[in-house]
């Protein structure tokens, strides 16, 4: 059996993933701890700052992430013709059957699975609810973060109303990133251990495996 | 002040100095130069005193109760020589019909000159019975009166946003001014209470400029509550430095170190009581160690409670997430179950499909 090399993820999506692996990672961390700091100094005249910094780290790492939202929306548009919109939402007979096919095979219903180079379908519908809840957490953030700002303040208020219910919004939105990556990284490993076509290195190297045709 | 610790807070015992001087403090809250002063004492001490309507509605006379401990200018400055006050039921000598007379002669002689002031929010189901003065409901006094006046003033946060009567459930159905009144310019000087300075602060600026100072989107002045609470706090080194209340009374406590942890909403309420502070004894909640309630915000009573917790239920419209911590450590954790049985089923299909494998035939694997 021969395999030949694809080129799927072009230099930006792939720069966009791992921005967004380093940014929610710093973002969760440093967020629990500054709605809950679990530890402080007691020690008066030392200026270890921790909450200071926790702070710093938080609004360099939302710039990051909110850097990366902007990326993909860029190549949701014009990127190439695995990263665009077209290629994510079920709206073509291809993509609707390759939502049922990828629900069937990860359900151990099928065991074959559908040869397909870019996103499965279910996880393009999952990536773009994501993209939506980071929209969100990123205009909760900034509301949050400018609460000063006329600009942010109306926009703010329209979708969050007060400075408290933005606050709630960006909490509760932080636990449906865990979720993503914990099912996320489930997912991909899976995947990596059924099919051959080199999920995990893919997102590196940008290339997937392609059984040739005989 | 000296000037009113010499007697009676409602006598005429303020003199020139002490006048010009609460004038001056009431400056620096607004922040304006020091050259407006001049222009500020004139436009107070003008033998054209504003007339004003004060209404009470549904609220406690917190408000009210406030401005009179006021001293920048004192209560009695405030309303025999600066203000024209001709209708407030608490403080006004008229009762019963001499009372709706001033009213009256108010509404008809000064219409679009006099100040309209409103205290209490406005019920507005069935009708608006849930209030009546004089047997009238307050919608249709607000009704009345508020397209007459020059500019409103609404003062409490009944007032501006509903206040505890709009908490949820909120039977009577009340509501603040800007959602019944839309021809008049409204200002919102929200807060439980408010400061006086802010109120007074407010008013000078409406005579001494003739318009109403600039605000924010919710219509507060800039001048009183264009910053948080948490960002002038003299707690706040001890936030940034990771020193924090653990609960009253502890280690934390008595050194005077950050409420954050006990609740403090200091950093989601736009107020200037850690500037201003009250009543001329320069204090304010935190400074007395108890956290900021949030009470300048709008529906405080649904999204601050309970008051001594971080980030409590705020209530979101049609969600029944109420702890997010929790809810979030539940989800994951089924999450993390529901990835563990699909795992389990994988690895035993796997296991019984080389099994079958290899009893029919040894190459195939």
């Amino acid at each position: 059996m021969s395999y030949e090399t694809i080129r799927v993820w072009g230099v930006l999506l792939r720069l966009y993933h791992w921005a967004l692996v380093i940014s929610i990672s710093a973002l969760a961390v440093t967020g629990l701890y500054i709605n809950s700091p679990w530890t402080g100094t007691t020690l008066e005249g030392v200026a270890a700052m921790p909450m200071l910094a926790m702070r710093n780290w938080h609004f360099l790492a939302a710039c990051l992430f909110s850097g990366a939202v902007l990326v993909r929306i860029y190549l949701l548009l014009f990127g190439n013709r695995y990263e665009r919109l077209g290629d994510l939402l079920p709206v073509t007979g291809r993509n609707l059957r390759n939502l049922f096919s990828t629900l069937l095979y990860y359900l151990y219903l099928n065991p074959n699975k559908e040869e397909r180079m870019g996103h499965n379908v279910l996880a393009g519908m999952t990536y773009l609810l994501t993209l939506l809840v980071a929209l969100f957490q990123v205009a909760s953030g900034f509301f949050l973060r400018y609460a000063e700002s006329a600009f942010w303040q109306g926009l703010g208020g329209a979708i969050f109303g007060s400075q408290q219910q933005a606050r709630f919004v960006h909490h509760l939105l932080m636990w449906y990133f865990l979720l993503f990556a914990l099912i996320h990284i489930y997912l991909v490993v899976w995947n990596e251990v059924k099919a051959p076509e080199g999920i995990i290195s893919s997102i590196f190297s940008g290339r997937k495996f392609k059984e040739r045709q005989h | 002040m000296a000037d009113s610790d010499k007697g009676n807070n409602l006598g005429l015992s303020l003199n020139r100095r002490g006048f010009i001087k609460g004038c001056t403090m009431v400056a620096a809250a607004m922040g304006l130069s020091e050259a407006m002063i001049p222009r500020m004492v004139e436009a107070a001490a003008s033998a054209k005193r504003p007339p004003v309507i004060w209404l009470h509605f549904q609220e406690c006379t917190g408000c009210t109760e406030s401005l009179l401990r006021s001293s920048h200018p004192d209560i009695g400055r405030l309303i025999l020589e600066i203000i024209s006050l001709d209708y407030h039921e608490t403080v006004m000598a008229a009762a019963g019909y001499q009372a709706e007379k001033s009213l009256h002669d108010t509404l008809d002689q000064y219409a679009g000159k006099f100040l309209c002031v409103v205290e209490g929010a406005i019920p507005t189901k069935d009708k608006g019975i849930y209030c009546q003065i004089g047997g009238r409901p307050a919608m249709e006094i607000l009704a009345e009166v508020a397209p007459k006046a020059a500019a409103v003033i609404a003062i409490g946060s009944c007032a501006s946003y509903g206040g505890v009567q709009a908490a949820a459930p909120n039977p009577t159905g009340a509501v603040g001014v800007r959602d019944l009144v839309s021809t008049t310019p409204i200002i919102n000087i929200p807060g439980c209470p408010p400061n006086p300075v802010s109120f007074m602060g407010t008013v000078l600026h409406y005579l001494t400029f003739k318009r109403l100072p600039p605000t924010d989107k919710l219509g507060r002045p800039l001048f009183a509550y264009g910053r948080r609470n948490h960002d002038h706090c003299e707690r706040r080194a001890h936030f940034d430095e990771g020193r924090y209340v653990e609960q009253f009374g502890d280690h934390g406590h008595r050194n005077g170190y950050c409420l954050y942890k006990v609740g403090c909403k200091g950093p989601g309420t736009f107020a200037n009581c850690p500037t201003a502070r009250f009543n001329d004894v320069d204090v304010w909640p935190v400074s007395v160690g108890h956290g900021c309630i949030g009470c300048t915000e709008p529906n405080f009573w649904d999204t601050m409670t309970p008051f001594y917790e971080r980030l409590p239920g705020v209530k979101l419209p049609g969600s029944p997430v109420t702890n997010v911590d929790s809810a979030g450590k539940t989800v994951l954790g089924l999450a993390a179950a529901a990835v563990g049985v699909h795992a389990v089923v994988g690895a035993v299909k796997r296991i019984a499909q080389c099994k079958c494998s290899s009893n029919s035939s040894e190459e195939e694997v």
